[in-house]
């Protein structure tokens, strides 16, 4: 049963090709004449660049983390090069006719077409391709309804004023070693302003690709709602199959004002590396969230790729009655090794969150849950549930669930459950009994597993999710 | 390093025994070992303040201290004073089949096999079970001969005057088919340091019945362990009572070294004004078809703090077992907290394990309807708080000792106050 289920699992990493793109690299190395060079190439103003050295003075301080379940040789950042752009990116396209038809070609590769006419209505795009921004869709459309959706570089020169302000307020300078690194040399991401009472009219979205060899990525994104306003977000990620390891190291802030929402989705999709381990990304990415007063931010994810995942999208519910809530989904299969979870940390009255986890370790993979849920002694009335569920695939893989639970505050309730089991052989005879072949029942049972955070997914991402675990989402989609 | 632990390390550099590789092992560890701070794993809720501004001292004056009184409770004694064994305390005649020796005592075969067992099931990592390692006073063996039942159980208890530092160690092997019952205890009388570790190897078939009380408070400092080993269809059934002291920390690891073992463990711990107490529980299931059942409760009132971290771990090699975790909490005020870690560490595929964690306080409308039929809102609380545990106190063993902690937790009950 278990060689059916491993076909069932199987898959070919389809994003794993090299688009041929003349690019213009920076040499490996890293030391504060790179950063200034990086903030040169941007024509940042001078503040980012104090910024930057002061988070890079900071960085050099740092221990690397290393109490995560996670096994990886020590990373040399003498030998990542830290810039590449496409040569064609340096005379700034105006239009997507000016655009590298190779660029354009490879996002549509990926099925993520950026001519208007092509795309799905309703989804602004901003890709990302290695260390800048190709091109950013429907501004115009957006621009009406007064939200901004740029590149953050070029937000940093247009609007700086809302950058200052928001820029490492929820993810300080040197909250952790990769932030920190990420701080010091970020390139590109994506920066989204959606003003007051606005619901933004289209789901954005940004999507990253890695190319060149080498490099390592280092986006930036920050995402202000401001009061009583909507936006959904939806993140992708790909990069091509090499035998070396790439870095992956982002930082991800959320602002919502008062009563606004936030919807953050990833499918994170990035080169798992082949089966014996070689090559991959290391995903080590910071996610965080602040929620104002009646706020609500909403993190979903689905994490199938790299080699390595440290990843903790997390939820500051500061002001009363705000909610914060996290759906995962980490698929590892190979020898793939995932440390992920969220943080909630309540300090708001009324404050809610929900946590559902779904782990499926299969292979010679580990998966583990790493979760923090912490009532400061003001959450009065405060509630969180979380639920960590781990299926196990195989005999030589492993699930593992790390929560802390920290209260400090009587009236307020935790409770977390959390089971580990396998898919039984009875589930598996009763769907054959059916009539259905092994591999669809293995689909089926891991997909209705799976099926409380797929739900949360828009859509489009629910559907691109679905195939990332080779499952038909048939009549399961909500 | 601290220097509490430098001065620890130099008073065992000076003892020369019969354990002497032992302590010369845990000296070398220990010389190589980060004196913890937040940053550390296992101490991150547990700061070890008290530790290093404890002014207790070894007492080489022999004290007369004796074991409180348990109504109906015939136990055969094993006492410590300020760390010494008190042979003029153990109980004379002991039953057929049955050892109780100092380990310097024993004869040249059985010393040496002790020896070979000394520190073989704490593990390794722990600072302060390296601290017992090196600097213990005395250790006593305890052994059951092959499908032996000791009908009476075995009370260790441990005894401090006041501003006493006492390490003791105690090793019990119970060997195939055998019954015993243990008691650990430790009575403290303010501004006193122990390290109490006791490491049982449970043998084929044997069945170990085990209880520990941690209810010393006040100033003083306890740090202890209690470490299991299940052989093929052994089994345990434990119970652990602890209340907060400046630092009370308590560390139990359950291995599963064979097959079909079953362990049981509940433990409750009732914190009161600015006490701390940490229990840190491990399980390794290293073989298959093992079975483990761990019952958590905890209720923390006024400034108090509670610790817990409940790990399970399953070897590649432990195939259908069955482990479930649940762990509760009550808090009872404002300045009170929990800190709780229910962890999974699972690397076979055909197991079945769960674990749970709840943290509120006692149901405001139970509150309310007691009061409504006449009950005073005091005595209404040390109701509720009472159902919350005494599930776990009708599931003790032993009647005479159920009966004895019955009274001593409600008084505790009493004096928590709803805030």
């Amino acid at each position: 049963m278990t060689e059916q289920i491993d076909k069932a699992l199987a898959r070919e990493y389809e994003a794993g090709f090299v688009s041929d793109v003349e690019s213009e690299t920076f040499e490996p190395g890293l030391d504060e004449s790179v950063i200034q060079r990086i903030s040169e190439m941007k024509g940042e103003p001078e503040w980012m660049l104090e910024w930057r050295l002061s988070a890079f003075r900071e960085w050099l301080e740092m221990e690397e983390p290393d109490w995560a379940l996670v096994d990886y040789p020590k990373i040399d950042f003498q030998a990542i090069s830290y810039y590449s752009a496409p040569k064609s990116m340096k005379d700034k396209p105006k239009s997507l006719d000016e655009v590298d038809p190779e660029l354009l070609r490879t996002y549509e590769k990926l099925g993520i077409p950026l001519i208007e006419q092509q795309m799905l209505a309703g989804i602004a795009v901003d890709a990302v391709f290695d260390s800048v921004s190709v091109v950013t869709t429907f501004r115009d459309k957006l621009e009406e309804a007064g939200v901004i959706f740029c590149p953050i570089s070029e937000a940093i020169k247009k609007h700086p004023e809302l950058v200052k302000k928001y820029l490492g307020s929820v993810v300080a300078k040197k909250d952790n070693y990769y932030a920190a690194l990420n701080c010091a040399v970020f390139t590109d991401g994506s920066f989204v302003y959606i003003p007051k009472g606005t619901r933004c009219p289209m789901e954005l979205s940004t999507y990253f690709r890695i190319n060149e060899q080498n490099t390592g990525q280092f986006e930036r994104t920050l995402i202000i709602a401001d009061e009583g306003s909507h936006v959904s977000y939806l993140e992708g990620c790909t990069a091509p199959q090499r035998d070396e390891n790439q870095l992956h190291a982002a930082v991800v802030e959320l602002v919502a004002m008062d009563n606004a929402e936030i919807k953050y989705s990833t499918v994170q999709n990035w080169y798992p590396g082949d089966e014996n381990g070689k090559g991959g990304i290391y995903n080590f990415v910071t996610k965080r969230g602040i929620c104002h007063t009646s706020a609500k931010i909403s993190w979903t994810q689905v994490e199938t790729g790299s080699a390595v995942t440290w990843k903790y999208p997390s939820c500051i519910l500061k002001g009363d009655n705000s909610v914060g809530e996290f759906y995962s989904v980490a698929l590892t299969r190979g020898r793939q090794q995932a440390d992920t979870g969220t943080k909630m940390i309540h300090i708001g009255k009324n404050t809610k969150s929900t946590i559902i986890a779904k782990g499926i370790s299969a292979g010679k993979s580990n998966g583990s849950y790493r979760g923090l849920v912490r009532m400061n002694p003001g959450a009065d009335g405060a509630r969180n549930f979380t639920q960590c569920d781990s299926l196990l695939i195989g005999d030589q893989c492993g699930a593992h669930t790390f929560p802390y639970v920290e209260s400090r505050n009587p009236s307020a309730i935790i409770e977390h459950e959390a089971t580990t089991s396998k898919v039984s052989d009875e589930q598996m005879f009763l769907c054959r009994q059916r009539g259905l072949d092994p591999e669809k029942a293995v689909s089926m049972i891991v997909n209705g597993f799976c099926k409380e955070v797929f739900k949360e997914l828009p859509m489009e991402f629910a559907v691109e999710a679905g195939k990332l675990l080779e499952i038909s989402l048939e009549g399961s989609v909500g | 390093m601290s220097e509490w632990l430098e001065s620890a390390i130099t008073r065992a550099r000076g003892i020369n025994d019969w354990l002497a590789p032992k302590r010369a092992h845990a000296l070398e560890l220990l010389s190589t070992t980060k004196w913890p701070t937040r940053k550390t794993e296992a101490w991150r809720y547990t700061p070890l303040r008290s530790v290093e501004r404890s002014t207790a001292k070894v007492i080489k004056d022999v004290v007369a201290l004796s074991p409180v009184d348990i109504a109906g409770l015939s136990a055969i004694e094993l006492v410590f004073v300020n760390g010494k064994f008190d042979a003029s305390q153990l109980t004379k005649i002991l039953p057929e089949g049955l050892s109780i020796s100092l380990g310097q005592t024993l004869e040249n075969a059985q010393q040496a096999q002790a020896l070979n067992a000394f520190s073989t099931i704490k593990p390794e990592r722990h600072l302060f079970g390296l601290v017992n390692d090196a600097l213990a006073q005395d250790v006593v063996v305890v052994s059951v001969a092959e499908g032996v039942e000791i009908a009476q159980p075995i009370r260790i208890s441990s005894l401090l005057s006041h501003g006493a530092e006492s390490h003791t160690r105690v090793q019990v092997s119970l060997a195939a088919g055998s019954r015993l019952a243990v008691i650990e205890d430790v009575q403290a009388s303010g501004d006193s340091l122990n390290t109490a570790f006791v490491e049982y190897d449970v043998a084929s078939n044997a069945y170990l019945e085990h209880y520990r009380f941690a209810l010393q408070t006040g100033t003083n400092v306890a740090i202890g362990g209690s470490h299991f080993n299940l052989h093929d269809h052994a089994k345990m059934h434990s119970t652990i009572v602890g209340f907060g002291s400046d630092l009370s920390r308590l560390d139990t690891d359950i291995i599963h070294a064979g097959q079909f073992a079953d362990a049981k463990l509940n433990a409750m711990y009732l914190l009161d004004g600015k006490e701390l107490f940490d229990l840190h529980a491990t399980v390794e299931h290293a073989m298959p078809n093992g079975t483990t059942e761990e019952n958590v409760r905890c209720i923390v009132a006024d400034r108090a703090r509670a610790v817990f971290n409940g790990r399970i771990h399953i070897h590649r090699d432990a195939q259908k077992t069955l482990a479930e975790l649940n762990n509760r909490n009550l808090l009872m005020s404002n300045t009170a907290e929990i800190n709780t870690k229910p962890e999974l560490e699972i690397y076979a595929d055909d197991v079945k394990c769960a674990h749970g964690a709840t943290v509120a306080q006692i149901d405001k409308q139970a509150l309310y309807y007691l009061q409504t039929r006449g009950v005073s809102r005091s005595k209404a609380q040390v109701m509720l708080n009472f159902g919350f545990i005494n599930e776990l106190i009708d599931l003790m063993p032993n009647a005479a000792l159920a009966e004895w902690i019955r009274p001593i937790i409600r008084e505790r009950f009493s004096q928590m106050e709803v805030k």
